[in-house]
C-alpha cells in the first residue's frame, strides 16, 4: 500500500462528525444514507435470510434422514428445495457481500461514502419486500413454486400464484443488485482518493468492481427470462411454452447465461475477502497482485462463454459440447493462478492462525476441491452420467458454502474489530471454524458418493442402498445448523461485551481502513480524502 | 451533469438494454 502523506481523515473524524444524522431509533436505519449503516443492514438481513434458508435445509435433510416419506409431502419438499436455493443465493450470499462492499469500499479507496447514497438506501430497503414476497408465496393457493431455484419452463407455466410472487421477488432482487452495482462501479471509478490508482486498490475493491460489471450484464438477462415466464403465464405469449410453439430449452439457455456469471458474482467477492485476509496473517503483501487482477478479469470474461455446460444433456451438437467443455476447463487456468498466488503469499510468511485465517485456509482447501469436482463435471461424458445427481449438489455446495460462506465468515471475524471496536472471543471463533469444517464435510463430502452411485437430486425418497450416506449427511447438516447459532452468539457477545479492540488488531493488515482510520471506524470517514503516493 | 450521474446513467442504460434486448429479440424471433 502507498505511503501516507496526509492523515487528515484520521485526526478529523473523532470530532463533531461522529453522529448518526437527524433520526434515532428505527428511523435512523430506515432513513440512513450512510454506507456503514447500510452495510450493517445488509449483513444482518443476509444473516436472517441465511437462518431462514438454513431452516429449509434442515427440513430437507430431516426428510432425507431415512428412506420413505416421513415428515413432508413431496410437493412441499420441492417447495423447500426451491426456496432454499433462491433464498440462499439471492437473499443470503449476495447481500452479505454487498454488505461487505458497503462497509469497506469507501474506506479502502479513501471516499467519504458511496456515489449515490440515497439510491444505496433504496437498494437495501427493496430487499425485505422481496424476501416477504418469497416467503408469502408459501401461503398462496398451491403453495410456493416447486420448480427448483433455476425455475425451468415449462413447470413454471403450470404453477400456482406463488410463482408470480417469486417472479416479482426476482425482479425486486435484480433491481436491488443492479442499483448496488451501479453504485459500486461509480464509487470505485470516480471517487478514489488522489494517488489511489486502480492498480493500487486493495484486491477486495478489484474483485467487487469486476463483480459489479458481471451483475450489470447478467442480472437484466434473468429479469428478462422471468418476465417472459410471466407473460407466458398470463399474457398469452409462448416464449417457453411448447404448447404454443415456444421452446423450453430456450429458457435454459437464457437462465444459464445469467446463471454461470452468477456463480462468479458470488465467488469473486469471496476471492477478494480471502485476498485481504491471507496477506494480513502471512505478514506479507499479496503475491502476484497484477496477475490476480488479470486472472479475476479472465474468469469474468470466460464466465459468459460457458453457460451451456449446465445443459449437456439437452441434446446439443457434439461441436457445441466440445466448445463448452474446453471453455469451461479453461477457467481452471486463471482460478489456478489465484490459488497459486494465495499459497505463494503464505510461503515463508510469518503465519498465525487466528479465526479469520483458519476460515481462509478452510476456504482454500474446500473451494479448490469444489473447483476440481467442477472440472470433473465439465467433461461431457462424465457430466452426462452425473447430471442431476447428488454429485452436482456436493460440487456446488463446496463452491457456495465452503467458498462463499467460509470467506464471509473469514471477513466478518477479520473486520468485526474495525466495525464494532471490540474483539470477538478467539476460542469460540476457533470452535466455530472447526465445527463448521467437520460438519460441512460430513454433509457434502459423502454426497459425492451418493451422486456417483446414482442418487438423483430433488427427490424426497430414495432406495435403501443410499441410506447410510444420507444419514451421515443429515447428522452433519443438523450439526452445521447448530454451529451457526454459535456464530450468532459470538457476534452478539462481541457487540455487547467483547474486549476493546486495539487500534490495529492485525499487524499485517495494510489497506486504508486499517492504516488511516481509528478502531472502531467513526460514523463519517475520509470527508477530506487522504493523499497517497 | 455530474461525473457520477453520467457514469450511473451509462450503466443503467446498459442494464436496461440487456433487459429489453433479450425480450425483444425472442419476441421478434418467435413471430
Amino acid at each position: 500500500m502507498s505511503a501516507v502523506l496526509d492523515t487528515h481523515g484520521k485526526a478529523h473524524d473523532h470530532g463533531h462528525h461522529d453522529h448518526h444524522g437527524g433520526y434515532g431509533g428505527v428511523m435512523r436505519w430506515i432513513t440512513t444514507t450512510n454506507h456503514k449503516d447500510i452495510g450493517t443492514l445488509y449483513l444482518w438481513f443476509s444473516f436472517i435470510m441465511f437462518l431462514t434458508g438454513g431452516a429449509m435445509a434442515m427440513v430437507i435433510r430431516a426428510e432425507l434422514f431415512e428412506p420413505g416419506l416421513q415428515i413432508v409431502n413431496p410437493e412441499f419438499f420441492n417447495q423447500m428445495t426451491t426456496m432454499h436455493g433462491l433464498i440462499m443465493v439471492f437473499g443470503a450470499i449476495m447481500p452479505a457481500f454487498v454488505g461487505f462492499a458497503n462497509w469497506l469500499i469507501p474506506m479502502q479507496i479513501g471516499a467519504p461514502d458511496m456515489a449515490f447514497a440515497r439510491m444505496n438506501n433504496w437498494s437495501f430497503w427493496i430487499l425485505p419486500f422481496a424476501a416477504s414476497l418469497l416467503v408469502m408465496s408459501f401461503f398462496m393457493p398451491g403453495g410456493a413454486p416447486g420448480v427448483g431455484w433455476t425455475m425451468y419452463a415449462p413447470l413454471t407455466v403450470q404453477q400456482g400464484m406463488g410463482m408470480d410472487f417469486t417472479i416479482f421477488a426476482i425482479h425486486l432482487l435484480g433491481m436491488s443488485s443492479i442499483m448496488g452495482s451501479i453504485n459500486i462501479i461509480t464509487t470505485i471509478l470516480n471517487m478514489r482518493a488522489p494517488g489511489m490508482t486502480l492498480m493500487k486498490m486493495p484486491m477486495f475493491c478489484w474483485t467487487w468492481l469486476i463483480t459489479a460489471y458481471l451483475l450489470v450484464a447478467s442480472m437484466p438477462v434473468l429479469a428478462g427470462a422471468v418476465t417472459m415466464t410471466l407473460t407466458d403465464r398470463h399474457f398469452g405469449t409462448s416464449f417457453f411454452n411448447a404448447a404454443g410453439g415456444g421452446d423450453p430449452v430456450l429458457y435454459q439457455h437464457i437462465f444459464w447465461f445469467f446463471g454461470h456469471p452468477e456463480v462468479y458474482i458470488i465467488a469473486l467477492p469471496a476471492f477478494g475477502v480471502i485476498s485481504q485476509v491471507i496477506p494480513a496473517f502471512s505478514r506479507k503483501p499479496l503475491f502476484g497482485y497484477a496477475s490476480m487482477v488479470y486472472a479475476t478479469s479472465a474468469i469474468a470474461i470466460l464466465s459468459f462463454m460457458v453457460w451451456a455446460h449446465h445443459m449437456y444433456t439437452t441434446g446439443m451438437p457434439v461441436t457445441g459440447q466440445l466448445f463448452f467443455m474446453y471453455a469451461t476447463t479453461l477457467i481452471a487456468i486463471p482460478t489456478g493462478v489465484k490459488v497459486f498466488n494465495w499459497v505463494a503469499t503464505m510461503w515463508k510468511g510469518s503465519l498465525t492462525f487466528e479465526t479469520p485465517m483458519l476460515f481462509a485456509i478452510g476456504f482454500l482447501f474446500l473451494f479448490t476441491m469444489g473447483g476440481f469436482s467442477g472440472l470433473v463435471l465439465a467433461l461431457v461424458p462424465v457430466d452426462i452420467q452425473l447430471q442431476d445427481t447428488y454429485y452436482v449438489v456436493a460440487h456446488f455446495h463446496y463452491v457456495m458454502v465452503a467458498g462463499a460462506l467460509f470467506s464471509a465468515f473469514a471477513g466478518i471475524y477479520f473486520w468485526l474489530p474495525k466495525w464494532t471496536g471490540r474483539m470477538y472471543d478467539e476460542t469460540l471463533g476457533k470452535w466455530h471454524f472447526w465445527l463448521s469444517m467437520i460438519f460441512f464435510n460430513m454433509i457434502f463430502f459423502v454426497q459425492h458418493f451418493l451422486g456417483l452411485a446414482g442418487m438423483p437430486r430433488r427427490i424426497p425418497d430414495y432406495p435403501l442402498q443410499f441410506e447410510t450416506w444420507n444419514k451421515i449427511s443429515s447428522i452433519g447438516a443438523f450439526g452445521f445448523g447448530l454451529t451457526q447459532l454459535l456464530f450468532l452468539y459470538i457476534v452478539i457477545k462481541t457487540i455487547r461485551s467483547g474486549e476493546k479492540a486495539p487500534e490495529k488488531p492485525w499487524e499485517g493488515a495494510d489497506s486504508l481502513e486499517w492504516t488511516h482510520l481509528p478502531t472502531p471506524a467513526p460514523y463519517h470517514t475520509f470527508e477530506t480524502p487522504p493523499v497517497l503516493k | 451533469m455530474s461525473r457520477n450521474a453520467r457514469t450511473g446513467l451509462i450503466l443503467a442504460t446498459i442494464a436496461l438494454m440487456f433487459f429489453l434486448g433479450i425480450i425483444v429479440k425472442y419476441w421478434l424471433y418467435g413471430r
